[in-house]
């Protein structure tokens, strides 16, 4: 195992959680896209909601193209994505050249997206890239220090994401059980009490999302 | 020659605790031809490491750092010299005194300063004839006294010769950097030098000038060539080179306000 | 023709440098932009019997400089031996007093240096510049061949050429070679620095670190990596790209925030290697350049392979003399600038700007250079679709372990205006690949 500094290891972890979260809000944001097309136009106000986002926008194309594309737009998925970016670009050495371009080849998808007329079409682009992404970490990065620290931000992103926009039980149950297998093998530490709360509420009959997101913020130390 | 006591302390205190702390001292006077030290101590808390170096200018520093959180950082040296060993400092090399003939950031005259250059020039002329460097020094050192006012509390650390000069009032360290202006204009090598002075509660400030293979020092403060009063700590190009502390801290600290005290005491010992 | 091939792939190479995210910071307005470097297919190609040359002239020319800067901080004898001004030596912005007395591991001050040359038309190369402080630009050629390759396998097939992605190999060596036991680290001031791309790349093709300030640390004379546990692993190299003046504030520029403070106590002491040695810019100061063929005759009592571009010093009074009477002919240069800035064309300023820059020649003779105008040899570029003429460069890269090694590549820029001599990136030029002939 190679030497990894407190602030690589950091890098690491955001950027697999702002890859996750890139990924899963734009297939969150591709169906609630469909929906508010003609089912329920203003959808988007209870998204927000859950995602505990403040709802800055005026109506659903307005939704539609800020949340995606609007740079000035802390919360918008490009906003993420400059984020990832951000975090890659500095680890070069540590995950390759390589596994790096898939990254940049999101970020220029996702460029071409907005200024696209059919900018759903393009993001499936981002999308793949992001899967990409993932199969080169697990593909290339030998050092398993490096790789699950990236694996473990995303765990951590999902489970977070699939909490706040209250998924079945079964979903977050799988994520979670992932995450478990996942913790141990990063060689940060984490809080193993609030490990065992998250597996506790799980089960429980009332399912505590809130509570959830709560302890999943803060399980790392 | 003299026998000298002395006890230099410095005490910087913190409106915020600092961390991370790095410093580099040079208070540390050490033996040659002018002065031999015969006992030296020195004790800097609070400390995580400590190493001893020495500079490009041949000067005695420590150099460690304090990674925990303090309010005050305290350095204590004490010993005992012999002093007036030589009036001249000899040189290690041949050309030691090479880079002491250029300006620096600080010495870089302006304007008031080069008119007071060609003003002292034909001074000298008028009263003499044959070119030496020690009179012309001793000269300009003189006119510099009776030109410039000492006053502390105008002039801050980082005035330069050329500001010092243009305000006419000053403390050591300005009154050598005056002069040292004033040499290296006309190509005479000359470094500064801080130290200590008996009878002088405050660490101390002066210059030597080179002639021929040897180093001179004069006192421009006091208007007097050196000799047994005063104890030598570090040389360089001029203050920044030989600052006695110097000090950072990583990451917090930076803002943080810092009152510093220094006391010094030199006596003789009869 | 050896590319015909190749140049149909040049949307698709260009394509996959940005992929990769071959960039170059720069600052405009104020904020920080990552910009292409845009790359032009047709390579420049040197003929194994040139570049032999060349290579003997280069490898010549650093052994001087480095025994130039060590001379200059230890014995000073070329000074005292009246070879060189002392003045050009101690008032240059490259020197550095703090350096005085201090010897690197191994003696070696250059380890990386970029040399810049220019062919004219008849053929003869001349050395306009050495870099020898934090030169860039390998990374580019070395991950464009490997494109190339990608795109068009039968143009290297077909042509027999050294292979230029020995560079991090190159530069392996020169680490280790002066390595004083522990890690080897590349220093970098950060992500918004113009050449971070570098940095990167060449930290992951050399297996090295990539580090800024704040991860390394002094204690009890020697350098430390902190982990992300705390444990402390010794580094035995720093391969810094930041200058100087910002290494460490304790001992240089007391505001810098990048540097490490007292890493220059370690190096002083001989525990860890600085590449290149801090104070070395004292050689490829632009008015030290004008003598480096003496010093070449002094240290080594050889002559000069490579030739400079015909300098005038208005230091000397028939140089100045020779510079007011023909300076219409000449480029003038402000040896304190660099990256392309601080260059004047004598004929292309107006009579009153000529008038008042004579003056101030003639108030302050040190600070400018004047060359002759070199005559380039153009270089084809392809400009929609079409091959058109341009001014080019070479910067070659020698290396110093044991011994200097010259890649056998370098990175030519060229200038995307027709009438411009000037080819820096952060100017708006391009880049080539540079083809050294195996056989």
């Amino acid at each position: 195992m190679g030497i990894i500094s407190l602030k690589h290891t950091d890098q690491l972890y955001w950027l697999g959680r702002y890859s996750e979260r890139v990924y899963t809000t734009l297939k969150l944001f591709a169906e609630k896209y469909d929906s508010m097309i003609d089912l329920n136009e203003a959808e988007y106000e209870d998204f927000c909601k859950k995602q505990d986002i403040p709802n800055i926008y005026s109506s659903s194309e307005d939704f539609a193209k800020r949340y995606c594309f609007d740079e000035n737009d802390t919360n918008s998925i490009i906003s993420n994505l400059t984020r990832a970016y951000d975090n890659a670009v500095v680890l070069r050495e540590e995950i390759g050249s390589t596994t790096l371009s898939y990254i940049q080849l999101a970020v220029y998808a996702m460029n071409k997206a907005k200024l696209s007329e059919a900018p759903l079409l393009e993001l499936q682009h981002v999308r793949d890239n992001i899967v990409a992404f993932w199969g080169i970490v697990d593909d290339s990065i030998d050092d398993e220090h490096v790789r699950s620290i990236i694996k473990l931000g995303k765990r951590i992103e999902r489970v977070d994401l699939f909490a706040r926009m209250h998924m079945d039980r079964s979903e977050l149950k799988r994520e979670i059980l992932k995450l478990n297998r996942r913790i141990d093998r990063t060689g940060l530490t984490y809080s193993a009490k609030r490990m065992a709360h998250i597996n506790y509420l799980i089960e429980e009959d009332d399912l505590n999302y809130k509570e959830l997101v709560g302890e999943i913020e803060a399980l790392l130390l | 020659m003299k026998r000298l006591n002395f006890r230099y302390h410095l005490e910087i205190d913190f409106d915020i605790p600092v961390k991370e702390h790095r410093f580099t001292l040079k208070c540390i006077p050490y033996s040659n031809s002018v002065q031999q030290v015969e006992s030296l101590k020195y004790n800097i808390v609070p400390n995580y490491f400590l190493c001893r170096t020495k500079d490009s200018f041949e000067n005695e520093s420590i150099y460690g750092s304090c990674d925990k959180e303090h309010n005050v950082f305290s350095v204590d040296v004490w010993g005992n010299l012999k002093t007036g060993l030589s009036e001249k400092i000899e040189m290690r090399t041949s050309y030691e005194a090479d880079i002491y003939k250029y300006q620096t950031e600080h010495t870089k005259p302006g304007e008031e300063l080069k008119k007071y250059s060609e003003e002292l020039k034909k001074g000298y002329k008028k009263q003499f004839v044959k070119e030496d460097i020690l009179k012309k020094a001793i000269f300009y050192m003189h006119r510099l006294y009776e030109d410039y006012t000492y006053e502390s509390g105008i002039t801050e650390i980082t005035t330069t010769a050329e500001e010092a000069f243009k305000i006419g009032k000053g403390v050591c360290q300005d009154y050598s950097h005056i002069l040292i202006a004033l040499l290296r204009m006309e190509r005479i090598p000359c470094r500064y030098v801080t130290g200590m002075m008996l009878g002088e509660g405050y660490s101390h400030a002066w210059i030597e000038l080179c002639d021929g293979n040897f180093w001179i020092a004069i006192d421009p403060t006091n208007d007097l060539i050196v000799k047994d009063c005063h104890i030598r700590i570090a040389v360089g190009r001029d203050y920044k080179d030989c600052m006695i502390n110097q000090g950072v801290f990583i990451g917090c600290g930076r803002e943080a306000k810092q009152r510093q005290d220094i006391s010094v005491t030199v006596e003789e010992i009869k | 023709m050896y590319t015909k091939n190749l140049c149909i792939y040049s949307d698709s190479v260009n394509e996959l440098l940005a992929r990769y995210g071959v960039k170059f910071g720069i600052y405009k307005d104020n904020t920080f932009h990552e910009q292409l470097f845009p790359f032009d297919m047709i390579p420049r190609v040197i003929s194994a019997e040139e570049f032999a040359y060349i290579e003997r002239g280069l490898k010549q020319r650093i052994k001087a400089l480095n025994l130039f800067i060590e001379d200059i901080y230890h014995n000073k004898r070329i000074i005292h031996d009246k070879i060189i001004p002392e003045e050009f030596v101690y008032a240059g912005s490259g020197y550095l007093a703090q350096c005085e007395g201090v010897s690197p591991p191994r003696g070696i001050y250059t380890h990386i240096a970029g040399i810049d040359l220019v062919q004219a038309k008849d053929g003869t190369w001349y050395i306009l510049e050495d870099n020898l402080r934090i030169p860039s630009g390998a990374s580019y050629p070395m991950i464009a061949r490997d494109l190339c390759r990608k795109c068009s396998p039968q143009t290297f097939r077909d042509n027999h050429l050294e292979d230029n992605r020995n560079y991090a190999k190159l530069l392996r060596k020169t680490f280790d070679y002066v390595n004083t036991e522990g890690h080897t680290v590349i220093l970098t001031p950060g992500r918004y620095n113009a050449a971070y791309f570098e940095h990167s790349y060449l930290a992951e093709q050399t297996g090295a670190h990539l580090v800024n300030g704040h991860e390394l640390t002094v204690e009890d004379d020697k350098l430390y990596f902190v982990d992300f546990s705390g444990k402390k692993e010794r580094v035995g190299v720093v391969y810094r790209r930041i200058s100087d003046e910002y290494l460490d504030p304790m001992n240089f520029k007391e505001e810098s925030l990048i540097g490490i403070p007292h890493i220059y106590d370690v190096y002083r002491k001989g525990n860890v290697a600085l590449i290149n040695a801090p104070g070395n810019g004292v050689a490829d100061d632009k008015g030290i350049y004008y003598f480096v063929p003496k010093m070449i005759n002094y240290y080594l009592g050889e002559e000069a392979v490579l030739k400079n571009a015909p300098t005038y010093l208005p230091y000397y009074q028939e140089d100045l003399e020779y510079v007011l009477m023909h300076f219409d002919d000449l480029v003038i240069k402000d040896v304190a600038e660099a990256g392309g800035y601080g260059v004047f064309f004598g004929n292309k300023l107006e009579n009153k700007a000529k008038e008042s820059f004579k003056e101030l020649i003639k108030a302050e003779p040190r600070r400018f250079i004047a060359q002759e105008v070199i005559d380039f040899r153009d270089i084809d570029i392809m400009e929609h679709g079409e091959f058109v003429p341009r001014k080019a460069d070479l910067r070659a890269f020698v290396l110093m372990a044991e011994e200097p090694m010259v890649w056998k590549s370098g990175l030519t820029r060229f200038s995307r205006n027709p009438d411009s001599f000037i080819v820096n990136s952060s100017q708006g030029g391009g880049f080539k690949d540079t083809w050294v002939l195996s056989r």
